[in-house]
C-alpha cells in the first residue's frame, strides 16, 4: 500500500486536525511517530491506515529520530507530509521535508489536490495576505495539530523501525510552575500586555477573569521576557490563535503580531491609555484610560 | 571550535500593506535584522567566548542582504565574520530552498560545529528553516532553546516545553533555534560598530554553491486579502470610568457575549 500523506508525530498524539485534512485528500494515511510507544497506540487507533514507530527510548526526545523518521517517509514518498506545530514536530517536518526536497508551507488555510498539483490556500507574512499556491511535487504543511483524536473503527498495525538515535539525550525535566492551558477551548479570555506595570498587580485581571470565566492570556513580551506567565498563554502569529466569544485586550498596543492571533475573536474589547494605539482601530469597543481604574470598575458593573 | 550563526536581513509586515489585489507592498518598510536574530547572535557570542571559538554569520536572501549596513548590523553584534549569499533569486525563496542553501554554505565554510538561530524570522515567522537545515545536514535540532553551556561534542542544552524546562545533553553538531528570551541582546556602541566596519565580510556565489534542486515546484496562481471579521470601532467615553464600565457590560450582555 502507497502512503498518499504521512502524519508525522512527536510526543504527543494530538493529531485530530491533521487526519482530517490527510483524510480529505484521498488515499491512505501513513502515521510515522517519534514518540514513546503510548502515542503510537494511540495513533493506530485513530484511524489512520498504517503507523510506523521509531522505537525511541526513555531517556532519548522525538527529536533524536529525526533521521528515522525522515527515511520512513522517504521510502513510501507521500503528496503531503503533516504535523503539528510543536518545537518537536517542526523538527521532524524538517527532517522529512529536507530529505523529500519538499515545499514548506506554514500558513495552510485550506488544502486539496488538483490533478498533479496540491493546491494551499496559504496565509503569508505573519497572515496579512492569502496566497494561493499549486505545487507539484512533495509539500510539507505544518498545522494546527488538534485534539487528541479519538478512537476510531479498526486499530492499524504499528510497524517498528529501529534506527540509531541522533545525538540528543534528555538529563533532566522541570517543571515551571505554570499551569498548562489550552487557550483554544476557552470562550472569554483576557490578554495582559505591558500596560500592567508589575506582576501583582495581575491581581486586577485575575478578579475580571474570575467574574466573566475568561482565561488569562498574554501578549509576548509578557511570557518571555518578564515571564509572569507559562509560554503556551502568548496570543500573537508564533503563539497562540484562538477563537473566542469575547477578547479583552488589556495593556496591549495592538502591534501585527498579537492581533493576527485575535482575528477569530467574536467581539473584542480594548483597554489603554494611550489613545493613539493600534488595538482601537481593530476593536469592537475601545476604552482609553487607565487599566488600573477601568478594570475593578468593570468587574465591580458585572456584579 | 566553529559556530555559525544563520541570520535574516528584512523587513517587517508591521510596516507593510496589503493591496486590494493582495499583493504585499513593502516600498514604506525599512529592513533591519530580523527581531530575534540579536538574541540568537548574543546566546552564540556568549558560547563562542567560553568556548575560545570562531563566531560566523551567514545569511542568504534576495537583493539588499548584502548592503555594508546589513553585514555590518550582524558584524557589530560580535561576529568574527559574515558569509552571504545574495542573489535576486532567493528572495521569493521557500523555506526549504533557504535552507539548502544555508546548508551549503556551512559545507562551503567547512568544520562547523554548532549552528544557533533566531526563535523565527519577523517577516515570515514559519520557524521551519532551522529544522529542514538540520534535516539537510542530518544533524539534530532542537527548537525554544532557553540557554546553552558546554563545549562543542558535548552540550548542554536547556529548552522550554510546556510546563517547564528539559535539559538536554547534545553530542556532535547541532542546530539550536534560541527561544525569543535565551539571551539579553547587548546594543553596540560606536566602538563596536567602527570594529565592524573592519571585519572580514564573504560574498558567495549562489551558482558556486551547486545547490541541488528541490523536487516541487510552487506556482502562485492567486492572492488575496484576508477576509476580516468587521469591528464596530465604538469608542466608550470613560471620563466617569464606573459610567463606562457600566455601558460595557450592557454592550455586552446585549449582545449575547457576557
Amino acid at each position: 500500500m502507497s502512503v498518499n500523506a504521512w502524519i508525522v508525530v512527536g510526543d504527543q498524539p494530538a493529531i485530530g486536525n491533521l487526519i482530517t485534512v490527510a483524510r480529505s485528500l484521498g488515499g491512505p494515511v501513513g502515521a510515522v511517530v517519534a514518540g514513546p510507544r503510548s502515542v503510537a497506540e494511540t495513533v493506530a487507533a485513530s484511524g489512520v491506515d498504517k503507523v510506523v514507530w521509531c522505537g525511541t527510548p526513555d531517556d532519548v526526545p522525538a527529536e533524536a529520530s529525526a533521521q528515522a523518521v525522515a527515511e520512513t517517509v522517504a521510502a513510501d514518498p507521500p503528496r503531503v507530509v503533516l504535523a503539528g506545530r510543536n518545537p518537536g514536530e517542526r523538527v521532524l517536518l524538517g527532517a522529512a521535508a529536507a530529505r523529500l526536497k519538499a515545499a514548506v508551507l506554514t500558513g495552510a488555510r485550506t488544502v486539496s489536490i488538483d490533478g498533479d498539483d496540491v493546491i494551499v490556500v496559504n496565509a503569508v507574512f505573519g497572515d496579512i495576505a492569502d496566497e494561493t499556491v499549486a505545487v507539484s511535487g512533495p509539500v510539507a504543511l505544518l498545522l494546527d495539530g488538534g485534539p487528541v483524536p479519538p478512537p476510531g473503527g479498526t486499530t492499524a498495525p504499528i510497524e517498528e523501525v529501529t534506527a540509531t538515535p541522533l545525538g540528543l539525550k534528555v538529563i533532566e525535566t522541570r517543571t515551571s510552575g505554570f499551569d498548562e492551558v489550552d487557550l483554544n477551548t476557552a470562550h472569554r479570555v483576557i490578554g495582559v500586555g505591558r500596560g500592567l506595570k508589575a506582576k501583582e498587580d495581575l491581581a486586577v485581571i485575575e478578579a475580571l477573569a474570575e467574574a466573566i470565566s475568561a482565561e488569562i492570556a498574554c501578549s509576548r513580551p509578557v511570557a518571555e521576557g518578564l515571564n509572569w506567565m507559562g509560554k503556551d498563554r502568548y496570543i500573537g502569529s508564533s503563539g497562540a490563535h484562538i477563537a473566542p466569544q469575547l477578547y479583552l485586550a488589556i495593556g496591549i498596543s495592538g502591534q501585527l503580531q498579537h492581533m493576527v492571533g485575535v482575528q477569530g475573536a467574536e467581539t473584542i474589547v480594548a483597554i489603554n491609555s494611550d489613545p493613539n494605539a493600534a488595538v482601537f482601530a481593530q476593536t469592537d469597543y475601545g476604552l482609553v484610560g487607565d487599566l488600573y481604574q477601568l478594570v475593578p470598575a468593570i468587574t465591580a458593573a458585572l456584579k | 571550535m566553529r559556530i555559525v550563526v544563520a541570520y535574516k536581513w528584512t523587513c517587517d509586515p508591521e510596516e507593510a500593506t496589503v493591496r486590494a489585489d493582495g499583493t504585499v507592498d513593502w516600498s514604506r518598510a525599512k529592513p533591519g535584522l530580523s527581531t530575534y536574530d540579536p538574541v540568537a547572535i548574543e546566546l552564540a557570542r556568549q558560547l563562542a567566548q567560553a568556548a575560545g571559538a570562531e563566531l560566523i554569520g551567514v545569511t542568504a536572501g534576495g537583493k539588499g542582504v548584502a548592503v555594508p549596513i546589513a553585514s555590518k548590523a550582524a558584524l557589530s553584534r560580535g561576529l568574527d565574520r559574515v558569509v552571504i549569499v545574495e542573489d535576486e533569486s532567493l528572495a521569493e525563496a521557500g523555506r526549504s530552498e533557504l535552507a539548502a542553501v544555508l546548508a551549503e554554505v556551512i559545507r562551503h565554510i567547512g568544520d562547523v560545529d554548532l549552528i544557533v538561530t533566531g526563535d523565527s524570522s519577523v517577516d515570515v515567522a514559519a520557524k521551519m528553516v532551522p529544522t529542514v537545515l538540520a534535516g539537510e545536514l542530518g544533524w539534530p535540532a532542537v527548537a525554544e532553546v532557553t540557554a546553552v553551556s558546554g563545549q562543542a561534542g558535548a552540550l548542554r542544552v536547556e529548552r522550554a516545553i510546556p510546563g517547564g524546562v528539559q535539559v538536554l545533553e547534545v553530542s556532535g553538531p547541532a542546530v539550536l533555534a534560541a527561544s525569543a528570551d535565551a539571551a539579553v541582546p547587548r546594543v553596540p556602541g560606536m566602538k563596536e560598530l567602527l570594529a565592524a566596519a573592519k571585519k572580514p565580510v564573504e560574498l558567495l556565489e549562489l551558482a558556486s554553491l551547486k545547490v541541488p534542486p528541490g523536487s516541487a515546484v510552487m506556482t502562485v496562481t492567486g492572492r488575496s486579502r484576508p477576509e476580516r471579521k468587521a469591528r464596530k470601532g465604538q469608542l466608550i467615553d470613560t471620563t466617569d470610568p464606573a459610567a463606562a464600565a457600566a455601558e460595557l457590560v450592557a454592550a455586552l450582555r446585549e449582545a449575547g457575549t457576557l
